[in-house]
């Protein structure tokens, strides 16, 4: 058996062994270590399978014909753009895992632990095989075991009414993806039978340009949905949130990554490509979707609706890449339309990288401050330096600031709109320098939103009794994060690198490709259009840590000491943390900025003394941002299916005899039918 | 012989039909419970039929778990159950005698309409039974809907059962033995759950009126 064969196969025994094994577990603690080993295993299976397609550049290939034989059976066919995802999945999924076995401790005894080994393990399995798919139905079953199986982990924590309601959420918006996944699936076969991959690039190659433009509308709408795109994104900040952390970290760092996944395998590989406004289209949802991703985020106090909307953004920020590169590629600029596709794809992988490092970090703070609100920490920094400073990482990787890898991709994305900008057609001429802005505000927010996150959370004092008896998070939670933060250095530092490994896989697909060799960039340098434009974030990091070497050299030579005291207090006697800057008044400023934008509601209520109204007793204060274009667009919508549902609830008036009534019926109906149409 | 045959078997199955007719007809129960076991004994004959003429010893081992179990131990437990209750009589169902006799003869009717494209492509010397079974398959399926006694609504499904097997022998010129085991104990263990349900009914309500279970939402 080939080497890929092999390594693929140990990665479905691994999670079905994980799967079975922790459900059959004799106790809570044997099943969380079975869930972490066998997810393990899986995980190693899959970056060895996934590295070796890289590297080799030769694709694997199984099938199972006899399983499902009607619908073209199991097809495995594992390609680079496969491999590339495939990598990202197992390479996040490992630390995760690991993370689990401490992070899950608490649910013991609460919570089903056998059950939810299943369920993650499921989870992994279907998520590492979307990539893996080379027929329709291997993609559409993998594809719903990844949706139904993190739907149950989101429902862990069942017993809260938040948890269900988000459920229901994420049900109703997946199934949503999957009902548009089908009509495009069949318009793309174009009423042929073949439903291999390979035979779809044949068909959809010859439809009409208007069945083309449906396919990839749909295609936008279904991936988008699992993706996270405004409008569609409402699942994210209620779904992450509810999760399990680790939980979160893989559906924020991979799954929705899928997503971008099934659209590049759909509009790039299957359809090769399309005119400029798909293009156009995927910049106008990608800056749209960045900076009211980055908007919300801003207002919200919750450590991981907080990170569920920047996931929104980030998406956003991989779209605008895909989107400038494929105008370009529409234009006849394939080499500068690959600098977009590669910003698109890196950013990707670091959002990946990032995303589940924040989000573990997080999990490690709740787990300690049992609380998700801001509000109420404080002060960690001294708790747990090594959390703290893994969350730091991931705040200056997600703020894009060098030399981290957020930096790197957003450079490049950055690169391929200003090169648009020299385009002589006045939508392109004018579109691009407003998505540059649109970029250029989106990253400036987000440096905003992670000062707000790091510094309430972390620093100053304690806003709350469990934010002051945190204890640092259990060594392998930590070792996770340091595993995750090393990664968000080295892809910063090794950035040239990693993007010649892309530019491999962006050579495999079609409508990506250039179709000539690209021009090799030199060693340590990113290297913008026309080679313009060059920046090396390993060279950064060099003169960074010169400047601070000197500056610590400067510093001992004068004779300086540390010196503990009490935080300058203006004079008082006593502070407590009521005195702190909150992070709602951090983000105050921000929000009379677009007011028109969050239409908050404010409620003052001043209590004063009966005898004067210059005595105020008391002052309340509360305010809300509800998104108004979620309740403008999705309320209808709910009222709606609710106003269906009762309808058909009538079917259910509680009389057995009813019930057998319709059995009976649409038994002599069915067999009737039958009949008359022998 | 073949005519024998042929008319033998129409002969047990117009029967079987006839008993589940006594259903609609009759209000007392332990004139079901009779019903029943004769239904039974009929399907234990033809089974045993089919084996004699179509030379296959093995369905003599089905006829005689069938008349063991169909015949003489369900009817035994039926007889155990409605003695239980007391004198229960389907006094008001939902459909009247009347009635429920003409929507009988339409669904045999229908029975035969349905069974005359199969009919047409088997030259099974059987095929006669084929809308008798198919009507007494309706027939049951209309007792289980129009009855409001829990022990009708039992009565009802084991005669669909019945339909079912009586289907099986006359369509297939027997089925094994193991496929009958397995269906014998699925019709069992539905019965024995069945069985247990209606005395709870009993024991909540004080009725086996299943009317009475539309109390149960909200």
């Amino acid at each position: 058996m080939p080497f890929g064969n092999l390594a693929l196969l140990v990665m479905v025994v691994g999670y079905a062994a994980g799967a079975c094994l922790s459900l059959l577990a004799p106790s809570d603690r044997a099943a969380r270590w079975l869930t972490t080993i066998g997810a393990a295993i899986g995980c190693i299976g899959g970056v060895a399978a996934a590295s070796s397609v890289l590297a080799t550049r030769v694709s694997v290939d199984a099938t199972l014909a006899s399983l499902v034989s009607t619908a073209g059976g199991i097809v495995i066919h594992l390609d680079l753009l496969g491999a590339f995802f495939l990598l990202l999945v197992a390479a996040l999924g490992l630390p995760a895992a690991v993370y689990g076995i401490a992070y899950t401790a608490e649910y013991e005894g609460r919570h089903s632990l056998r059950v939810f080994g299943l369920m993650f393990n499921g989870f992994l399995l279907g998520m590492s095989l979307v990539p893996c798919a080379g027929n329709v139905f291997t993609f559409l079953f993998t594809w719903e075991l990844m949706a139904i199986a993190s739907y149950f982990l989101v429902m862990t924590e069942s017993e809260k009414r938040d948890t269900r309601q988000a459920g229901l959420w994420y049900a109703a918006m997946t199934h949503l993806g999957l009902v548009l996944l089908l009509p495009m699936f069949f318009l793309m076969a174009g009423g042929s039978e073949a439903t291999a991959f390979a035979d779809l690039r044949t068909t959809a190659a010859a439809l009409t340009p208007g069945t083309r433009h449906i396919v990839f509308v749909l295609a936008l709408l279904a991936f988008g949905s699992k993706a996270g795109i405004v409008p569609l994104h409402v699942w994210l900040p209620r779904a992450h949130p509810a999760a399990p952390s680790h939980v979160s970290a893989l559906m924020s760092g991979v799954m929705i990554k899928l997503g971008i996944y099934g659209l590049v395998r759909v509009t790039f590989d299957l359809m090769s490509g399309g005119p400029a406004w798909w293009g156009g289209l995927l910049l106008a949802v990608g800056c749209v979707s960045a900076l009211l991703g980055v908007l919300y985020a801003l207002m919200e106090h919750d450590l991981k609706r907080l990170l569920a909307y920047h996931s929104v953004e980030n998406i956003g920020i991989i779209l605008i890449g895909l989107g400038a590169g494929s105008i370009l590629h529409a234009q006849g600029l394939p080499a500068l339309a690959a600098i977009g596709f590669a910003g698109a794809l890196f950013h990707t992988v670091n959002h990946a990288c990032f995303k589940g490092l924040l989000f573990l970090a997080a999990g490690s703070v709740m787990q300690q401050t049992h609380t998700a609100n801001m509000e109420e920490m404080g002060g960690l920094i001294k708790r747990m330096p090594q959390t703290a400073l893994c969350f730091l990482v991931g705040s200056v990787a997600i703020a894009a600031l060098p030399p981290l890898n957020g930096f790197a991709s957003e450079w490049l994305v950055f690169q391929s709109l200003l090169a648009g900008t020299s385009i002589q057609r006045p939508e392109i001429a004018v579109g691009f320098p407003i998505a540059v802005g649109m970029l250029a505000l989106t990253s400036g927010l987000a440096a905003a939103c992670f000062v707000k996150a790091f510094g309430i959370s972390f620093l100053a004092m304690p806003r709350s009794n469990h934010a002051a008896q945190a204890r640092e998070a259990h060594w392998s939670m930590r070792a996770t994060m340091i595993l995750l933060a090393g990664g968000c250095v080295t892809l910063g530092l090794a950035a040239p690198l990693a993007v010649r490994g892309l530019n491999r896989v962006i050579d495999s697909v079609p409508g990506l490709s250039a179709g000539e060799p690209l021009p090799r960039s030199p060693g340590l340098w990113l290297v913008g259009p026309g080679g313009s434009a060059q920046v090396s974030p390993l060279l950064i990091a060099v003169l960074l840590g010169a400047i601070a070497l000197a500056v610590l050299v400067a510093l001992h030579a004068r004779g300086f000491q540390v010196r503990r005291a009490d935080t300058w207090g203006c004079g008082r006697i006593s502070q407590t943390a009521r005195m702190e800057y909150t992070a709602s008044a951090f983000a105050e400023p921000l929000r009379r900025v677009f007011t028109a934008l969050y239409r908050p509601t404010e409620d003052l209520s001043v209590g004063v003394h009966p005898d004067s109204r210059y005595f105020v007793q008391s002052i309340t204060y509360t305010s809300q941002v509800v998104p108004w274009f979620e309740t403008a667009f999705y309320d209808p919508v709910t009222r709606g299916a609710r106003g269906l549902a009762a309808q058909v609830r009538r079917l259910q008036a509680g009389f057995l005899h009813l019930y057998l009534l319709y059995v009976t019926v649409a038994l002599v109906a069915a067999l009737a039918v039958a009949w008359w149409f022998k | 012989m073949d005519g024998t045959f042929s008319q033998l078997v129409m002969l047990g199955s117009s029967g079987m039909l006839l008993t589940a007719l006594i259903v609609l007809w009759r209000k007392g129960i332990p004139a079901y419970v009779t019903a029943y076991r004769w239904q039974a004994w009929l399907l234990a004959a033809i089974t045993g039929t089919v084996a004699y003429y179509g030379r296959d010893p093995r369905l003599y081992w089905v006829a005689a778990l069938l008349l063991a179990l169909k015949g003489a131990a369900i009817p035994a437990l039926l007889g155990t159950m409605q003695r239980r209750f007391g004198a229960q009589r389907e006094a008001t169902p939902y459909v009247n005698t009347e009635t429920s006799l003409v929507i009988a003869s339409l669904l045999v009717l229908f029975a035969y309409v349905l069974a005359r494209p199969w009919m047409a492509v088997t030259d099974l010397p059987t095929r006669q039974g084929l809308p008798l079974a198919l009507g007494l398959l309706f027939v049951s399926l209309f007792i289980v809907v129009s009855r409001k006694k829990a022990i009708t609504q039992v009565i009802g499904f084991l005669m669909l059962e019945n339909a079912i097997a009586l289907l099986a022998a006359v369509g297939t010129r027997g089925v094994p033995l193991l496929v009958e085991l397995g269906v014998f104990l699925d019709a069992l263990m539905g019965f024995l759950v069945m069985q247990i349900f209606v005395y709870h009914i009993h024991e909540t309500f004080n009725t086996i009126d299943v009317e009475e279970l539309a109390r149960l939402r909200h």
